[in-house]
């Protein structure tokens, strides 16, 4: 009860924020899910982690509604009809959006924007088009306060695309992320290098790599901090495995990888099990809520993520003095054992209700949070560890990714002259993608907005909050002390 | 056969489209007194290692596939065109067994004549063009070295060719007839009915030992007049 004293009383906490903290005090106070000795046990331990999800899930994690069929049908639960022009599109938007349920309370996905877009701005002029998208995109910043909220763009080149990176340009804000869905043989050039100049103005868009992600699912989209999910579908759960501190219980890898890691994936795997159950079976939400009835999403489309943190320390764990994840083959060879193992566990676990991931839990680098000090993003390597080559960098995360189906990237900062050749950054993307890298952001190193794990924060608010004044952005709370506590000042900077 | 290579920059932004690895090797024939790189001038100097194509090849091949190609830089690469044939005929094998396009680039002065390195040529996507000045009395004064007839001849031959990739002018107001060269190329292109991008890069002191050591940044006006200049003859120009 003291937190929740705390929460009523904070000075730091906005209104918002205070309803939300609240929201999860009262849904921390049952317990329905089951929780076995050992499961206990390796929470308690910090190895599992739910990521805050609460106690009795009453939505999914991620949803990623069908904004294209919405557009198209209409919604009757929110009476509003299929949209005729670009004004009512924007309303529209605006008003779906807003009952969107998420994790965070806000939508995690807007949908492929430039698609949802290009239809209804037919005879209207550049500068008309861009009035109106600069308003929506403020509205979208200021009502959606949180930074872990993505929309899509690409792989086309559509006009709508290019006013939408033009006016984010001038807006510098930190939501939506954009990432560019790229293709290199969809893609033209000029708008990828369009994508490359904004991105190191304002740290978006990030470049998806296309062609490899489009494989994971019939129709994917980018939500949230990096996650590949089903679009129509989303994910039930995200829960983490923090594998540095399950390789702290040992000095013997075989023991960690015959013994503790398999043990420790079963309790997590049971235990996601139970949530996703809880969700669909006792929650209401597939019966009830609108975008379910409606066909916007359905439950044989959802998916669950198995999130793994912190590869690079517990590699770094068994691999002999001085060898590292990231440079050296002895402790890169370790990691791969490790995602073998991982691998071959989620591909033999069935779990309940993930249709469309042929009922397994999918894998997920998980990108960090504010608690975690001394663990590196899902399969990154640690901030001061990176190789003095981006190509060796990128060779690496290639190397990586590809265990990784529902989402892993990598954030670099780029030395401001790129923006002089975003060919030259367009290059060093393509090299790497045609690699099996399968995701990545960077941002200019002199940016206000700066990347945090997979959120945009901005600097300039982070001093804000270290001050002990209200900032409007939740993650910006979670971002200060990312910010400092995983040195994030110390990337390695990329000149191009 | 070897030449001294006096560094390899495996990701540069600056040597030509896209990102390149760019290889500079030691000597020059001339002494422009806004050199960036006098270190590079000596035909000889202990920072320079003498390396095979085989070797440099090598060092190209860790780019890969993060690369669009190599340019070759200076000092003066022409003075060892037999080696450059060399390894541009290397760098094309590397792009047959890869798979991955590379394209050979030179950045040079201009001095030797390209039009009498036919084979080098076959092997060679394009140069990069110093024009440093046109009026030869101030070329002569900004680089120590006879004339320019030959860096004119060249202009031409390589824009003819479809070789001509780029062509520079480092802008210094007063030591340079900015305004003549772009007229003359301007003509040039009109006359040969093609064209070539135009970069007008800015003079920056820093680094440079020369007589122009001393010499102010070129302002922001100066290069916008320039690139207007360059506008209004319709030519393709950029900043750099
Ligand atoms: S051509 Fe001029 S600027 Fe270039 S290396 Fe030689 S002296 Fe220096």
């Amino acid at each position: 009860m003291a937190d929740i004293y705390s929460i009523v009383t904070s000075q730091k906490l906005s209104y918002e924020q205070k309803v939300v903290a609240l929201a999860h005090a009262a849904e921390d106070t049952l317990s329905v899910l089951p929780m076995p000795e050992r499961t206990k046990f390796y929470f308690a331990q910090g190895v599992i982690c739910n990521l805050n999800e609460g106690n009795a899930p009453y939505r999914p994690r991620y949803i990623m509604p069908d904004y294209q069929k919405a557009v198209k049908d209409g919604v009757k639960f929110l009476e509003l009809a299929p949209p005729q022009d670009f004004d009512e599109l924007l309303t529209f938007l605006q008003v779906l959006y807003r009952h969107v349920p998420s994790i965070t309370t806000y939508p995690v996905f807007l949908g492929d924007l430039d698609k949802l877009i290009e239809p209804f701005i037919v005879g209207l002029s550049d500068s008309e088009v861009k009035r109106k998208l600069r308003n929506f995109l403020i509205y979208l910043d200021r009502t959606i306060t949180d930074s872990f909220c993505h929309a899509n763009l690409g792989p086309e080149a559509t006009r709508a695309g290019r006013l939408i990176m033009e006016v984010d340009c001038e807006l510098a804000q930190a939501v939506p992320n954009l990432t560019l869905k790229y293709d290199p043989s969809i893609t033209p050039d000029a708008f990828a290098e369009q994508a490359i100049y904004t991105s190191l103005c304002v740290a978006n868009p990030a470049i998806c790599n296309d062609p490899l992600n489009a494989k994971t699912y019939d129709r994917y989209g980018i939500s949230s901090c990096y996650n590949i999910l089903p679009i129509g579908g989303g994910s039930y759960t995200l829960t983490r495995i923090v594998l540095p501190r399950l390789a702290a219980m040992t000095n013997d890898k075989k023991e960690f990888l015959e013994t503790l890691l398999p043990e420790a994936m079963l309790c997590m795997a049971d235990y996601m099990s139970a949530r996703i159950r809880f969700i669909v079976e006792k929650s209401g939400f597939f019966e009830s809520h609108f975008l379910v009835k409606e066909g916007f999403v359905s439950r044989e489309r959802f998916v669950a993520m198995f999130g793994l943190v912190g590869l690079a320390e517990a590699a770094n764990h068994f691999a002999p003095e001085g060898k590292k994840y990231g440079s050296d083959a002895e402790a890169d060879d370790i990691a791969e054992q490790i995602m073998d193992a991982i691998t071959e566990f989620v591909n033999q676990y069935e779990c309940p209700y993930c249709d469309i991931a042929n009922h397994h839990l999918l894998l997920h680098a998980q990108v960090g949070i504010d608690t975690d000090y001394g663990i590196t993003s899902g399969i990154r390597i640690p901030v001061g560890d990176e190789p003095e080559s981006i190509y060796d960098h990128l060779r690496h995360s290639s190397r990586f990714h590809r265990y990784i189906p529902t989402g892993c990237s990598d954030i670099l900062p780029f030395d401001i002259t790129g923006k002089q050749n975003p060919a030259a950054v367009l290059d060093i993307i393509k090299g790497a993608f045609s690699l099996g890298q399968k995701y990545i952001a960077f941002y200019a190193s002199d940016s206000d907005l700066v990347r945090i794990t997979g959120y945009l924060v901005k600097r300039s608010e982070i001093e804000k909050w270290n001050k002990g004044e209200t900032v409007l952005q939740n993650t910006t709370q979670l971002g200060a002390p990312t910010y400092a506590s995983a040195h994030l000042a110390n990337r390695k900077v990329r000149g191009v | 056969m070897t030449a001294p290579v006096r560094k390899i920059i495996s990701q540069s932004t600056v040597d030509g489209p896209g990102n390149r690895t760019a290889i500079f090797l030691q000597g020059c024939n001339i002494r422009c007194s806004y050199c960036h790189n006098p270190e590079t001038q000596a035909m000889e100097d202990a920072e320079a290692s003498e390396r095979t194509v085989p070797e440099v090849v090598e060092e190209i091949r860790k780019s890969i596939p993060f690369i669009r190609g190599i340019t070759v830089s200076g000092g003066e690469c022409m003075l060892r065109a037999e080696w450059l044939k060399e390894l541009f005929t290397a760098v094309r094998h590397l792009s047959d067994e890869t798979g991955h396009f590379l394209t050979c680039l030179i950045d040079s002065n201009g001095t030797v004549p390209f039009s009498s390195h036919r084979p080098l040529m076959d092997v060679c996507d394009g140069v990069m063009l110093d024009v440093k000045a046109w009026d030869s009395v101030i070329y002569q004064r900004l680089t120590q070295s006879a004339n320019n007839r030959i860096v004119k001849d060249n202009l031409t031959w390589l824009l003819q060719e479809d070789k001509l990739t780029e062509v520079r002018i480092v802008c210094v107001p007063e030591m340079v007839d900015v305004e003549v060269i772009l007229n003359n190329i301007a003509q040039i292109y009109g006359f040969i009915g093609k064209s070539a991008p135009i970069k007008l890069i800015r003079f920056r002191p820093h680094g440079v030992i020369g007589a122009l050591s001393a010499y102010p940044v070129t302002s922001e006006e100066a290069m916008n007049h320039y690139i207007s200049i360059a506008e209004s003859l319709h030519l393709p120009v950029r900043k750099g």
